[in-house]
């Protein structure tokens, strides 16, 4: 196979070691911009010897974890969007419009508004509930995903308009939470701690990890179902699987960063212009350059209007609607 | 799929009765919706108030608040309706509907942004809430719609794409506007959050005159149009290349059809804020009742648009009471499960 040959395991390590360090200098670089921007020698002090001085605040309680937290929801976004195209074989599928973003979100604002005394710790568990009931309901409508995309995309947004609706007329309800449940469900990463990195970062893990211990399974599948079927594997057991795989990072990440669109479609899209070797290799990419883009937005929506923030989900928006519709005009897709 | 609307003149004489039928039911829909109420009015008094002779209590409730009311829903459940006949006509695609091709994310982007920058009087840096141009809403809304309308025709054209890849465009343009809107909202909307949630919850909730005013001479022309595009529209159905070999003007009808669709979507949703689904389903319904009679989609589709619009803002007002449930998420509750059984259906 070749996967299997060292020049390309060379050149897939090679390759996501460039996008690594091409995101750690985002993060450092996101160190030195801001509302007070940072000299360079000013944030290495900071940053190596922590003062407890203004400098240090800014980097080791603000700046750090919240890029930290972009980098690994991006991962995780990127890792969900991936499994979702390989399962539905639709190169439109993503954590959006599969409903699975929406399908978190909406009982997240359900129990903020009318639940206040459940704690925050179980929001990813709602989370998960919601979206993989939402990922389900799609799937359903689309024919186990296997529908045409078209199917797909018209099943993802008739759910997620419809629990649109329902999460607008809870705001609604909500009177003076309003704002701040507004300002979450625009998606960002503004004030996120170290608390909430911690929080996330298992369900971020825990897909991402799984989808490599079943690279294997990704990579039949990708071939084709019957394919797949054909080596022994067993559909009823694995598909399932892999859907809670790449609902657990979303249901992760909703909870603190809020929706954030497009980054699952358009990372693994990138990655593939990229050529990794292999699914696993892919996975890996994947996740590096989702994180990379939401460290890059990120970095871009705090220092463009200072001292404003954008809502990180505007700069997402913005880079993934294009991508989208590359995709849809490429004459490859059958719709 | 829809939609062959008159390929097959055959008048039969049930047409005529499902007309006199659907038209009844339009009125009893109508009488209910001003009958029916968080206040209670008995019969007689409504008829004094339409007579004039009502107390002024009855009459500020039926004429300043229900009848507005129920007129802006019909006239706007009547664009809806039409403007998902026509998109699902040039589409080609079953399941086109303004929410879903980006029309109502443009409404909503422009009256966010509108929103937004009209709330302080005079200089930016004084405190003093400006008085919120309410009347402006819908004008603003519309035009949002129209360039959201406008840049689905860009990509269409400028990109050939086909029918279906344009509902995709429309999806990822509404996706991006929608975007925009909510964080333009976060970010700078907070005074005016109560406002805008509640355009955005697609509600009647007190429209005046003025939102029937408003959208009136849009429907005169839109419906006056009609008539005049139905050749073209029967064409359009068909791919590009049969459409031009019977002589169409594939792309000039093409354009017309999208402006008088989206002129009549946005004015709606303009006047009534995002309500969804209704501009879907209703052709479907329309098209069911009437079987292969397609002589009778267009005007039970009106007919129809009117109807659903207008219980679902009763039901919406009765089961709420107070708290009245908003429009569009009645709208969403009823038209999700009707929505499922369309795709499921769809090959």
């Amino acid at each position: 196979m070749a996967a299997r040959q060292p020049t390309n395991i060379v050149r897939s390590s090679t390759l996501t070691l460039i996008v690594l360090m091409v995101a750690a200098m985002v993060i450092v670089g996101g160190l030195l911009v801001g509302a007070k921007p940072l000299p360079p020698e000013a944030a290495f002090k900071a940053l190596f010897f922590p003062d407890g001085k203004i400098d240090s605040i800014l980097v080791w309680t603000l700046r750090l974890p919240r890029s930290l937290a972009a980098f690994i929801a991006g991962a995780g976004l990127g890792v969900s969007g991936y499994l979702l195209q390989v399962l539905t074989r639709n190169p439109l599928a993503g954590p959006d419009l599969t409903g699975v973003t929406s399908g978190a979100v909406a009982p997240i604002v359900y129990c903020f508004v009318f639940f206040p005394s459940l704690s925050s710790v179980f929001y990813p568990l709602v989370g998960l509930a919601g979206g993989l009931a939402a990922a389900f309901v799609t799937f359903w409508i689309s024919r186990g995903g296997r529908g045409r995309p078209l199917h797909l995309a018209l099943g993802g947004i008739s759910v997620s308009l419809f629990l649109g609706a329902l999460t607008t007329y809870i705001l609604l309800l909500s009177g003076s939470q309003a704002p701040s449940l507004l300002f979450w469900l625009t998606g960002g990463f503004q004030g996120r701690s170290w608390t909430q990195l911690a929080y996330m970062t298992p369900w971020v893990l825990v897909g991402a990890v799984g989808a490599l211990a079943v690279q294997r399974v990704v990579g039949l599948l990708m071939l084709s179902e019957e394919a797949a079927a054909g080596m022994g594997l067993r559909l009823e057991i694995w598909k399932p699987l892999l859907l809670l795989l790449a609902v657990l990072p979303v249901a992760g990440v909703a909870p603190i960063a809020g929706p954030v669109a497009f980054v699952g479609l358009a990372a693994p899209h990138i990655t593939r212009l990229l050529k990794p070797s292999g699914p696993g290799w892919t996975i890996v990419t994947t996740a590096a350059l989702g994180g990379l883009i939401l460290v890059a937005a990120d970095v871009v929506a705090r220092s463009v209007a200072v001292p404003k923030e954008l809502p990180v989900s505007v700069i997402t928006a913005l880079i993934g609607g294009p991508v989208f519709i590359y995709l849809v005009q490429r004459r490859s897709i059958s719709l | 799929m829809v939609m062959n609307t008159s390929l097959n003149i055959g008048r039969n004489p049930g047409s005529t009765w499902l007309l006199a039928i659907s038209a009844v039911f339009a009125l009893l829909s109508l009488v209910l919706a001003l009958f029916l109420g968080v206040v209670d009015i008995p019969a007689s008094d409504i008829g004094a108030v339409l007579t004039g002779h009502g107390s002024p209590e009855a009459q500020s409730i039926i004429m300043d608040i229900r009848l507005p009311r129920i007129l802006t829903g019909v006239l706007a459940g009547i664009h809806l309706a039409v403007a998902g006949l026509l998109l699902q006509t040039i589409t080609r695609n079953p399941l086109a509907d303004p929410s879903i091709m980006g029309v109502s994310q443009g409404a909503t982007l422009s009256v966010t942004v509108f929103l937004v920058f009209t709330v302080y009087s005079g200089d930016p840096g004084s405190n003093t809430l400006a008085a919120l141009p309410v009347e402006w809403l819908p004008a603003v809304g519309m035009l949002g719609g129209l360039v959201a309308g406008g840049i689905i025709y860009l990509l269409a054209f400028r990109l050939d794409l086909g029918p279906l890849r344009i509902t995709l465009c429309g999806i990822a343009i509404g996706a991006v506007l929608h975007a925009l809107a909510i964080g333009l909202m976060a970010g700078w909307g907070s005074s005016r959050i109560e406002i805008l949630l509640e355009w955005l919850s697609g509600s009647l909730y007190a429209r005046s005159w003025e939102h029937a005013e408003f959208l009136f001479p849009f429907t005169v022309v839109g419906l006056a149009v009609l008539p005049l595009v139905r050749r073209p529209l029967d064409l359009l159905r068909f791919e590009a290349p049969v459409a031009r070999s019977f002589g169409l003007a594939y792309r000039r009808q093409f354009s017309i059809v999208l402006l008088l669709s989206c002129s009549l979507a946005a004015s709606a949703v303009g006047a009534v804020g995002p309500v969804v689904f209704v501009g879907l389903v209703i052709p479907h319904l329309a098209c069911f009742i009437a079987g292969k009679r397609f002589t009778l989609v267009l005007p039970l589709t009106i007919a129809l648009g009117a109807i659903v619009v207008t219980l679902g803002d009763l039901i919406g007002r009765l089961i709420g009471q107070a708290d009245e449930i908003p429009l569009g998420v009645v709208a969403a509750l009823c038209g999700v499960p009707v929505l499922i059984a369309l795709l499921r259906k769809m090959p």
